[in-house]
């Protein structure tokens, strides 16, 4: 596997030279490997926002450089637009960016743009939306008369359209409903796992990336507090809730078994591992057969 | 990122400009505003200059705040002058080619230059040390007398508050549709008038739409908190003119009694 | 009874002959007493948000009653008095904001009311202190983050005095540290100030908090009790597509396979001591 992204030494200062200087971003170093599906989290504030902007070139990093593919994305300042089509972003709330006559246009927007056209731009276009779980009958309506949650997977699918080679998703669940969150989260899976794109996931659901990334990105105040397997970030509880940040609950509850004196292995992420866990555990202990 | 302008800004503060009456304040300013344009001799320009001064100074907030105000004119005021200048009737003092510069054209420029910067700076003093809702709460107290006339004081001082209140959220909202749909290779630097134009669709529409979401909300969220319109309403913050009011008043007064005086008595420049 | 809902029907569709018509809320009763702390729940379209509309009369019933303190919300009369004892706080915290400055945005509510303006100085203190945001009263409200938004935007039900707030979905657009201000505001001003809160929510975490919580769906109640009644229900809940705590779920399939669980748990350290327990 190659390094798909590269971040070297990623500085980014708001207002520099004013009174109201911030530094979102301090001296971030890392590397991304093709088709990783990476989790991004931190407290409000800690600077991912900022960061996720400065891989897709809307914001230039004030120090520091973005290598796609081992080149550095600002090379040709003129040309940045194309990293765009390369490395696609899909804003919170992004029902909010609809604009077009119907869905289907809306969705060909950001591919048109990139110059797909004729059968390869449709292809693409049906392509996203099946990905999304948009039924045919929508893509002709206008984009205002579907439901919030279709909106939401409309624009997302606009995105998607662009076959972009990195998919950058900033808490694309959020304001949804459990119901929502789940089939939502299930089609980035499924888009992932299909395309073989990768993924960077900005999430405040603990439980939401305890279930889909495989490694996670912490930041903490604009600098990278870790970046490991989700398993080992997770394993360190105390760790985390030192800078803001919690575990999934399951997580939690087996830790506190651990610290009690069971033998439970560290960095449990979901229910059906618990399960397992536990159940491996009572079964010795002829509790149940 | 579009929302650094200095002009129009407020800085709170308890200078003596800040602390009159904004009713007092709305009235002088407007009439101040008036009387710089029926100067007609230095004597009468420099009573306003040296009042404009005066203001500035009593307002407390730093000179550098009002260079960055007249910095946005600067051009503007220039062109003026310099027209202005090469425009003068009478005998020409100095000629090149078809640029005649005559003693009327240099009183005109400097006329123009004077009271464009003066109208910038009393403007400027005006918004840095009134606070939005100070200002539209004069305005609706000073309109009062129209009600009588059935002209909807109330309604328009309501729109113009809540258009104040939400004009940063909108700036702010403008950006992020504009990051979205850039992110989706929106190209809005380069190319000709039109395609430019054509550019900002994908972020007027969902702005447009935006906006009507939000004003169906605020209705909403002002019925909840029983507003029906603008009779039986009271106010927590009560305007009462004090000593300081009267005497800014009396001040301005002063001011227009020495122009006219001025003009009288003496000879117009220009 | 505060509150009383009394077998309520409305619709958003306009009637058309012959056209069946979908009812966001189908036939509901339910009544709320004074002081509790009530939190319905149900997945998005079940009809708790328009159902909640319907207890400050900003929505009034196809058919069907809601009375508030024995008034009637279809009594036009009665409407500002309800709205003056029922407040409503909804979802986005910046489209319920009117001013450009946050104690004048508190001091609208009273402003309404015609309260004379040493007593609206008075309430809006009172109800900054209360939501602890007293310190942010000269602040611009577009620059503050969700949570104390969502905060000032209680400030501002609260200096009406209203003796129930109702809260459509208020913590949807926060992050983790904005919801927890808002719960904890609300819990104490529905424990400290015997404010009666009916909170409309689809996170299960901040139901646990509440007395007594209903659950919805297709605009009907499908079951109601307190936290740990209803979270014990799992399989039903699971059924109509809502969401259970890790700890319930947990707890409920060890109970599937053979395991001795009395009480279903609502949090992880009720979790954590039960399984230690049950492994003893």
């Amino acid at each position: 596997m190659s390094h798909i992204l590269e971040l070297k030494n990623l500085s980014f200062v708001y207002g520099q030279g004013t009174p109201f200087e911030k530094k979102a971003v301090d001296n971030l170093s890392a590397t991304i490997e093709k088709g990783e599906f990476i989790g991004i989290i931190g407290h409000t504030g800690s600077g991912k926002s900022t960061l996720v902007q400065m891989l897709n070139g809307l914001m230039k990093p004030t120090s520091g450089q973005v290598l796609l593919d081992g080149r550095d994305i600002w090379t040709e300042p003129k040309k940045i637009r194309e990293i765009r089509f390369r490395v696609g972003m899909v804003f919170q709330y992004p029902e909010y960016q609809l604009f077009e006559d119907t869905v289907y246009k809306d969705i060909a927007f950001g591919a048109k743009n990139k110059g797909l056209e004729g059968d390869a731009l449709d292809k693409a276009v049906r392509r996203a939306a099946e990905f999304t779980g948009l039924k045919e009958e929508l893509l002709d309506k206008s984009p205002f008369d579907l439901s919030g949650g279709e909106k939401r997977r409309a624009a997302i699918a606009g995105v998607m359209a662009m076959e972009p080679e990195v998919l950058i998703l900033d808490d694309p669940t959020a304001g949804l409903d459990p119901m929502g969150r789940e089939i939502l989260l299930s089609q980035i899976v499924n888009y992932h796992k299909e395309r073989g794109v990768t993924v960077l996931l900005v999430s405040h659901s603990m439980e939401d990336i305890a279930r889909v990334a495989d490694r996670i990105m912490v930041l903490n105040h604009g600098t990278l507090h870790d970046f490991d397997k989700t398993k080992s970030v997770f394993a360190k509880g105390d760790d985390l809730r030192k800078i803001g940040l919690k575990v999934p609950q399951i997580t939690r509850i087996m830790q506190t078994l651990r610290e009690r004196g069971t033998d439970v292995p560290d960095g449990v992420l979901t229910v059906d591992e618990a399960l397992e866990v536990l159940s491996s555990i009572l079964k010795k202990e002829g509790k149940i057969w | 990122m579009v929302r650094d302008v200095a002009f129009g800004q407020y800085f709170p503060g308890k200078s003596l400009m800040h602390r009159l009456d904004p009713r007092a304040k709305l009235v002088c300013f407007i009439a101040f505003v008036v009387l710089i344009f029926f100067t007609f001799n230095y004597a009468s320009l420099g009573l306003i200059a040296a009042f404009t001064i005066f203001m500035i100074a009593a307002s407390g907030v730093s000179p550098k705040f009002y260079f960055k105000s007249l910095k946005v004119i600067l051009f503007v005021v220039l062109i003026t002058s310099v027209l202005n200048l090469f425009y003068g009737s009478g005998e020409p003092i100095w000629q090149w080619w078809i640029l005649r510069v005559t003693w009327n054209g240099i009183h005109r420029a400097a006329f123009v230059t004077v009271r464009i910067i003066c109208l910038i700076l009393a403007s400027s003093c005006l918004t840095f040390t009134t606070s939005p809702t100070e200002l539209t709460d004069a305005m609706e107290r000073l309109m009062k007398p129209l009600t009588a006339i059935h002209f909807p004081v109330h309604e328009i001082a309501m729109m113009m508050s809540l258009a104040l209140r939400f004009v940063p959220t909108l700036l702010e909202e403008t950006d992020k549709i504009m990051q979205a749909q850039k992110a989706r290779g929106a190209d809005l630097e380069s190319g000709g008038f039109f395609k430019r134009v054509k550019a900002l669709i994908p972020i007027l529409i969902p702005l447009f739409v935006s906006a009507f979401r939000r004003a169906y909300d605020i209705a909403t969220a002002m019925e909840c908190r029983c507003y029906r319109g603008g009779s039986g309403r009271t106010r927590m913050k009560i305007l009462r003119m004090s000593a300081r009011d009267i005497i800014s008043m009396i001040t301005t007064a002063a001011l227009i009694g020495g122009v006219i005086v001025c003009n009288i008595f003496l000879t117009s420049v220009i | 009874m505060f509150i009383s809902i009394e077998n309520v029907f409305f619709s958003y569709d306009s009637v058309e002959d012959g056209q069946p018509v979908k009812n966001a809320v189908d036939g509901v009763s339910l009544t709320v007493e004074q002081g509790e702390f009530v939190a319905v729940i149900g997945h998005n379209g079940c009809g708790k948000s328009t159902l909640a509309k319907h207890l400050n009369a900003m929505l009034l019933p196809d058919s069907g009653k809601v009375y508030v303190e024995g008034d009637d919300t279809a009594d036009e009369n009665k409407t500002w008095e309800i709205r003056e004892k029922v407040g409503l706080v909804l979802q986005n915290p910046d489209n319920q904001l009117v001013a450009s400055i946050v104690e004048e945005d508190v001091a609208f509510g009273p402003e309404n009311l015609g309260v004379p303006p040493k007593e609206i100085r008075e309430r809006v203190d009172k109800a900054l202190k209360a939501v602890g945001m007293y310190e942010y009263r000269l602040h611009a409200p577009y620059k503050l983050s969700g949570g104390q938004k969502q905060r000032i935007a209680i400030a501002g039900i609260l200096a009406i005095q209203p003796q129930c707030i109702v809260l459509d979905e208020p913590t949807a657009m926060l992050d983790p540290s904005g919801r927890e201000e808002v719960m904890s505001t609300l819990i104490r001003l529905n424990k400290e100030m015997g404010i009666t809160v009916v909170l409309i929510t689809h996170y299960m975490d901040e139901a646990v908090s509440a007395d007594r919580v209903v659950v919805m769906d297709s605009g009907k109640v499908l079951t109601q009790g307190t936290p740990g009644e209803v979270f014990s229900q799992v399989e039903l809940l699971k059924k109509h597509r809502l969401d259970v705590p890790q700890a319930a779920e947990l707890a409920f399939r060890l109970k599937g396979c053979g395991v001795k669980i009395d009480r279903i748990p609502l949090d992880e350290e009720e979790c954590a001591q039960m399984l230690l327990e049950v492994m003893k």
